[in-house]
């Protein structure tokens, strides 16, 4: 990827003797600038020993390299990298004082990761399958860069893990999520330009900074000083998320008095994204100053504030995908003329973090952090107690709908409704209006209003990180954290839409939502329906120790912390009279960790990399509380969640060809997933009035996953400017096991829950994306600074997420307890055969110029994904309407079924389009 | 390098001021229901006419109780009686023609759940007719139903619910909601003539055994009908039913036990077979009065009572003391029996005369100045459909014995049978007060009919005719 250049006539010699041991040091600076360049990657390529130059540029090897000639790799990202040769004589210092490294100027991986990152692809707008493309963007690995930046439109994920096995620390600061263990990318979207400064380590590699999940983990650093001086101005446009986005940024570098100060603004908008009505509205701030007291102190202050407020878009069934494109979106209809979207996720969390750096000795480092974050973060959704269901994608108004008659197949209908859902078949706002304000004439409250799920958390997390190298092959690091959030849970009005007040009760089972406040009428700004609060408390510690030899470099690393949970109800329930109001029970947990690992370098071409961890953490507060919304019951039987994986990998390098092959393993054992949803063909006495559909709460509990596969990397410079590359994941990523299955409702007449029993889970495949990708591609770099590439991927083994409540007991037992009088297991093993998505390929390609002139560099870089406009399902889920084998085959008797899975479908062909000047 | 800075300051600023999107400030929309009453500006203007909802009730009546196309230019007005909103209704409307005191009621059926927040109660509607149909919704319930397309299967042509874009292009409101007056009727005035209005029942309560229950019952799957009654100056109460959906928002609240009154809509059951009132919602229920306690029995000294249980079935009536006459016509009263009991009745179906009239006049019946006497009976109607087929009841102090036609007959108020009651049904008179009258009393039943192959005459039918006395 790195341009290379081998000086050949640059050989350096001995300069000073100062001992009688071997010293390699030296330091580098910015070609251009000649401001010293910290984070540098120093590597000696035999004995892949490396080491990194510090703030004012600086580096040293602190244990004895080999003798002879050999060759030191000078690597930044966004640099081009230089290999310089060297003879290292025994008992000789050799110092390299300001060798240059110039700003790579065709750098693909900054331009790439602004496609990314900004499209926030794991947030819950786009699907269930998340994406860690902003945890791999700073990776050098071929195989990695692949899924970042070429898999991830597709929802892969490296090894069928969610984003919450990987930890995204900012300065050392966990910045996952105790809610569900996700990082929120979006609190610092935009601000792409100062957030490169990235350190990655896979997998269950050893970090310097936390003991991190099992996909790795990346700490972004923001010290301020470690900006390269300078300003840069971005303008993008697109047609995936959003339409312009806008950065400026700049750095002062060290300056007078010790002070280094780098800032920048950004804005990130748009109408409409790929989706309709996706509109993009974000503004990003950054700003972090720096002031080195003395040369042991240095003090530095951030603040990030970046908030985003976009439409999202609906997964469809594939009737509506079938009528209306790919890009249809139900959560919209006209208002005024503008599409006006009901579904709007508002992220407005600014983070504020102070970091104190200590050198305590010449080889030990303290740093010492604290962030505080507080704000809010919103999705809206349209109620509708007095009214019709308003989207235009309602079942009841689809053909399908029309055609499952009982009466048979009314096609008279289904071509009316049809025709009504392809001309409009979006929210009408007007009629939502005008019902409020018919409503407010007959002096009722609203039948529709538009409110928001609000979270606002506070969080304020204490840290401090140990680095020492304690001997001359040893260092050691270690950390504590604090981390005390308090979560405000509870949905609020927003829009009364014309509406003079809206009824705080449960208008479908006539529950009041508070009893403290029966009949209460809610107003635009007050909360309703539910209010609590979480309360969470987790004190971590890890110690890790890192020997690195010329042979074999290993590590070991263990880690204990202890979480603590509660829950306080701000209503009190009428359902959960007793159980809903005030503090709950606290629950805590104590989670260990150990894992270790070893790299074996056979020669400097030939490597073998091994590591195994375990780990068990607590699970995330949504995994906790099995309906926070309404009362303090946890998950029965909670207990800590199991992780173990183990990886061997086998490394090739050579000056044309680097090659990795990894073997994976990893299983995650006694996990918990809750989920809601309204479910039909119930079969329990326990319901009321004996009914067989309500609102529910699945409670998945002791879940087994397995995860295993290989991955696959191979990058060949086969001309000074040709390159080619090649990437694959081979996975297979399954339930292990037949969880527990339970349902809560407050509909049910058992307040506690009704046990479906197990769950015949095992062997079904888990719906984490493609389970194998391939991608093969090549770059063409023109010493002219122009380049182009192209890539073509192909995804395949891409399944559903099944509904577990449909393999249970409840699918095949009638309501008496017996099974259906038709229950026929071969066609109910056809009804439950998990559904498998197309193969497909799609192309990228992407290509760029720049130019330099006087001391500007001017830009731009173009790239067009999926070229060929392939469609394709990324991810779906079954509905979990029908609950029963009845219900599910009548259902799959009709011509279209009515309650069919929901998909999400990809991008088709869009373009990225990136201009900038940097001085 | 200070300039260039400056310009990326100002270039930041603006794309922040610029670059606005508009995604959160949507106000309330001001020109609400203006293609709705586009539309309905349209349709006044246009060459339609207005129909009356009697008038088109009646092109179904005339047309053998079969839907009918409406082809012409016509429309209906009228105002919404029913709501939704508490699910006791379910994708129809229920109309009338006047704000208050309503004369006629129809009702529209559309493909519309929560109805109440677009065509509330009291709501000026105007209908454009023209395409849609009138008929009933089930083979002869007896609610005749605005529809927007028809069905047949074997038991005949049902019409069927508008479809939306019907909805939206021959529903039009008016931006008028006026105040509905419920009309207020007995129970036992109700007829299939009140289907649709808006009415108001007073002085009722649930009946004894319904203590505790609800609404709705669990057991039942669709409605369930509850019983409403009325100490009236009968003996005991007259009775009316409530019928409630299991969809209702209050179908489990517990039913009110005191006494008082309650507005909602004249329906009918799913199949036609009996008069039901529906309510909107609870407001609609206020008893909160005490329990009536009817006239009991025991309260009064029977002194004169016929009950026909030495009937011999389809004999002329002969008993002592009675008269039996026929002013017109040859059908006499006779005596009946069914399922064991006695009765007598006119029926001057078949009897070939075009006209009948006959009279029943009981003993007489000694009254002192100071006494206060009642009247009471029960009485049925059977096959009569016409208007002029009618019982009537009256009393006279000057008849001999045997000149019906010199003697003066009073006519009294009594709850009497007519074409719309339930046939072979009962009812009972209430108490008819004679404390008026004194001297020798004759209480004469005189039944008009004519006896035509294919008339619409029927049969009416007498029993348990008492006088009572109480000091």
């Amino acid at each position: 990827m790195k341009k290379s250049t081998i000086f050949f006539f640059v050989v350096f010699s001995v300069l000073t003797v100062v001992a009688q041991e071997t010293v390699v040091k030296g330091s580098v600076i910015d070609g251009t600038t000649h401001e010293p360049i910290p984070n540098v990657i120093i590597t000696i390529e035999e004995s892949l020993q490396t080491t990194q130059t510090d703030a004012s540029g600086k580096f040293s090897f602190p244990t004895d390299v080999p003798l002879g000639e050999q060759i030191l790799k000078v690597e930044k990202m966004g640099y081009v990298t230089k290999r310089y040769p060297i003879i290292v004589n025994e008992g000789q210092t050799l110092d390299i004082s300001d060798m240059t490294l110039d700003f790579d100027q065709t750098d693909t991986s900054t331009m790439y990761i602004i496609v990314l990152t900004d499209d926030e692809l794991n947030d819950d707008t786009t699907g269930g399958a998340d994406n860690v493309s902003g945890l791999l963007q700073s990776s050098q690995d071929v195989f990695q860069r692949t899924a970042a930046f070429e898999f991830s439109p597709s929802f892969f994920s490296v090894r069928g893990l969610d984003s919450e096995h990987g930890t995204v620390l900012i300065n050392g600061i966990e910045m996952n999520k105790l809610y569900n263990g996700r990082p929120q990318w979006s609190n610092w979207g935009g601000l792409n330009d100062v957030l490169r400064n990235q350190e990655l380590s896979s997998n269950v590699g050893p970090s310097n900074y936390t003991f991190g999940g099992i996909l790795g983990a990346t700490n972004m650093n923001t010290r301020a000083s470690e900006y390269r001086k300078g300003g840069r101005l971005t303008y993008s446009s697109s047609n995936r998320s959003y339409a312009n986005r806008l950065i400026a940024s700049y750095a002062t570098g060290l300056i007078n008095g010790g002070w280094a100060i780098a800032a920048a603004v950004g804005r990130r908008w748009g109408e409409e994204g790929y989706q309709e009505a996706t509109f993009y509205n974000s503004n990003s701030f950054f700003a972090s100053i720096e002031k080195k007291a003395n040369a042991h102190h240095s003090f530095n202050f951030t603040a990030i504030y970046a908030p985003n407020r976009r439409g999202k878009s609906s997964p469809n069934t594939q009737e509506v995908y079938d009528l209306k494109g790919i890009k249809y979106n139900e959560y919209w209809g006209y208002q005024d003329g503008k599409k006006r979207n009901s579904r709007v996720k508002e992220v407005d969390e600014p983070l504020f973090i102070g970091t104190h750096y200590w050198d305590v000795t010449e080889s030990s480092t303290l740093q010492n952090t604290i962030a505080y974050q507080f704000g809010k973060s919103g999705n809206s959704r349209l109620d509708y107690p007095g009214g019709a269901n308003p989207s235009g994608a309602y079942y009841q108004k689809l053909p399908s709908y029309a055609l499952a008659d009982p009466k048979g197949p009314d096609f008279a209908k289904a071509y009316q409704v049809e025709q009504e859902f392809l001309t409009d078949g979006q929210i009408d706002w007007n009629r939502l209006y005008d019902a409020n304000i018919t409503n407010n004439n007959s002096g009722l409250p609203a039948a529709y209003a538009l409110y928001e799920d609000r979270t606002d958390d506070v969080q304020l997390t204490a840290n401090s990180i140990f680095t020492s190298d304690i001997a001359e092959h040893i260092s050691i690091n270690g950390t504590l954290n604090y981390t005390h959030l308090k979560s405000a849970n509870f949905a609020q009005i927003k829009d009364l839409l014309g509406s003079n007040g809206l009824l705080n009760i449960d208008s479908f089972d006539h529950i009041q939502y508070d009893l403290e406040n029966p009949d209460n009428i809610v107003r635009e700004g007050d909360t309703f329906r539910y209010n609590y609060n979480l309360y969470a408390n987790v004190l971590s510690g890890f110690a890790q120790a890192q020997f690195k030899y010329q042979k074999v470099d290993f590590y070991g690393a263990f880690s204990i912390s202890n979480t603590n949970y509660q829950r306080e109800g701000l209503y009190r329930h009428e359902v959960y009279e007793h159980n809903s109001l005030g503090k709950g029970e606290k629950q805590n947990f104590i989670g260990l960790g150990a894992k270790g690992g070893m790299t074996y370098k056979i020669t400097g071409k030939h490597l073998v990399d091994i590591n195994a961890g375990f780990l068990s953490k607590a699970p995330s507060l949504r995994n906790t509380y099995s309906n926070a919304r309404e009362n303090h019951h946890i998950v029965h039987n909670i207990s800590v969640e199991k992780i173990m994986s183990a990886d061997a990998s086998y490394i090739f390098r050579s000056s044309l060809i680097k090659a990795k092959l990894t073997g994976y393993y990893s299983k995650i054992i006694n996990a918990n997933e809750i989920s809601f949803y309204y479910a039909d063909g119930l079969s329990s006495f326990e319901i009321s009035e004996n009914q067989t559909s309500a609102f529910v709460q699945e409670i998945l509990q002791g879940i087994d996953k397995q995860h295993l596969g290989l991955e696959f990397g191979l990058e060949a410079q086969v001309t000074p400017t040709i390159k080619l590359k090649g990437a694959s994941s081979i996975g297979q990523y399954t339930y292990a096991n037949d969880p527990n299955l339970y349902l809560t409702s407050s509909s049910f007449t058992n307040e506690n829950r009704i046990d479906f029993g197990r769950a015949h889970l095992k062997n079904y495949k888990l719906a984490s994306g493609p389970q194998t990708a391939y991608s093969v591609g090549f770059e063409y770099r023109d010493p002219d600074y122009w380049w182009f590439g192209a890539t073509a991927n192909y995804f395949d083994h891409i399944y559903i997420d099944i509904s577990p409540l449909i393999r249970t007991r409840n699918f095949y037992l009638d309501g008496d307890g017996l099974p259906f009088n038709d229950y026929n297991i071969e066609e109910a093993r056809q009804l439950l055969k998990q559904e498998k998505f197309d193969d497909y390929v799609t192309i990228n390609l992407v290509g760029g110029k720049s130019w330099r002139i006087k001391s500007y560099f001017v830009g731009f870089f173009m790239s067009v994904n999926n070229l060929l406009d392939v469609s394709y399902k990324t991810g779906g889920f079954e509905q979990g309407r029908n609950a029963s084998y009845q219900t599910l085959k009548k259902d799959a008797t009709h011509p279209i079924p009515v309650f069919g899975s929901k998909y999400w479908y990809g991008r088709g062909a869009t373009y990225f389009l990136n201009g900038y000047i940097r001085f | 390098m200070i300039k260039l800075y400056k310009y990326i300051a100002v270039a930041a600023v603006s794309c922040i001021m610029i670059g606005c999107v508009k995604d959160d400030d949507f106000s309330v929309p001001e020109a609400l229901g203006t293609e709705e009453n586009k539309g309905l500006e349209a349709l006044l203007t246009s060459d339609a006419t207005e129909i009356l909802i009697a008038d088109l009730k009646l092109k179904y009546s005339n047309n053998h109780r079969k839907p009918v196309f409406i082809e012409n230019d016509l429309y209906l007005k009228g105002y919404v009686t029913s709501s939704d909103k508490e699910s006791n209704f379910f994708k129809e409307i229920f109309l009338q023609d006047a704000p208050n005191n309503p004369t006629a009621g129809i009702k529209l059926i559309l493909n519309q759940v929560k109805t109440y927040n677009q065509y509330n109660v009291g709501r000026e509607v105007f209908i454009n007719l023209k395409g849609l149909y009138i008929g009933e919704e089930r083979v002869g319930n007896g609610v005749l139903t605005i529809g927007g397309l028809v069905e047949t299967d074997q038991y005949g042509t049902t019409v069927k619910r508008l479809t939306e874009k019907q909805r939206v292009r021959q529903l039009f409101r008016s931006e008028n909601t006026l105040e509905l007056i419920a009309l207020p009727l007995e129970f036992s005035e109700v007829t299939d003539a009140h289907i649709g209005l808006y009415v108001q029942f007073d002085n009722l309560e649930f009946a004894e055994d319904l203590e505790g229950a609800r609404y709705f019952d669990p057991v039942q799957d669709f409605d369930t009908s509850r019983q409403m009654q009325v100490c009236s100056e009968n003996l005991g109460y007259s009775y009316f039913p409530m019928e409630t959906k299991s969809f209702a928002t209050f179908k489990d609240v517990l039913l009110p036990t005191g006494n008082g009154t309650i507005t909602g809509v004249i329906s009918k059951t799913f199949d036609g077979s009996a008069l039901v009132l529906k309510v909107n919602d609870l407001e609609a229920v206020n008893l909160s009065q005490q329990r009536c306690t009817p006239r009991s029995i025991e309260d009064f000294e029977i002194i004169f009572q016929e009950d026909f249980a030495s009937a011999v079935d389809l004999k002329e009536l002969d008993l002592t003391g009675w008269t039996n006459f026929n002013q017109a016509g040859s059908v006499k009263w006779v005596e009946r029996t069914v399922e064991q009991n006695g009765f007598v009745e006119f029926n001057p179906l078949g009897s070939g005369n075009a006209s009948n009239v006959g009279w029943l006049i009981t003993p007489s019946i000694r009254k002192d100045a100071s006494a206060y006497l009642y009247l009471n009976f029960k009485a049925a109607q059977s096959g009569v459909r016409s208007a002029t087929n009618i019982i009537e009841v009256m009393v006279s102090t000057d008849f001999n014995g045997a000149d019906v036609l010199s003697a003066t007959w009073h006519k009294l108020e009594a709850f009497l049978p007519s074409q719309n009651s339930m046939e072979n049904e009962f009812l009972d008179s209430g108490f008819v007060d004679l404390s008026s009258y004194e001297g020798m009393l004759y209480i004469g039943f005189k039944v008009t009919g004519n006896g035509r192959k294919g008339s619409a005459s029927g049969a009416y039918q007498l029993d348990n005719i008492r006088i009572l006395r109480n000091d």
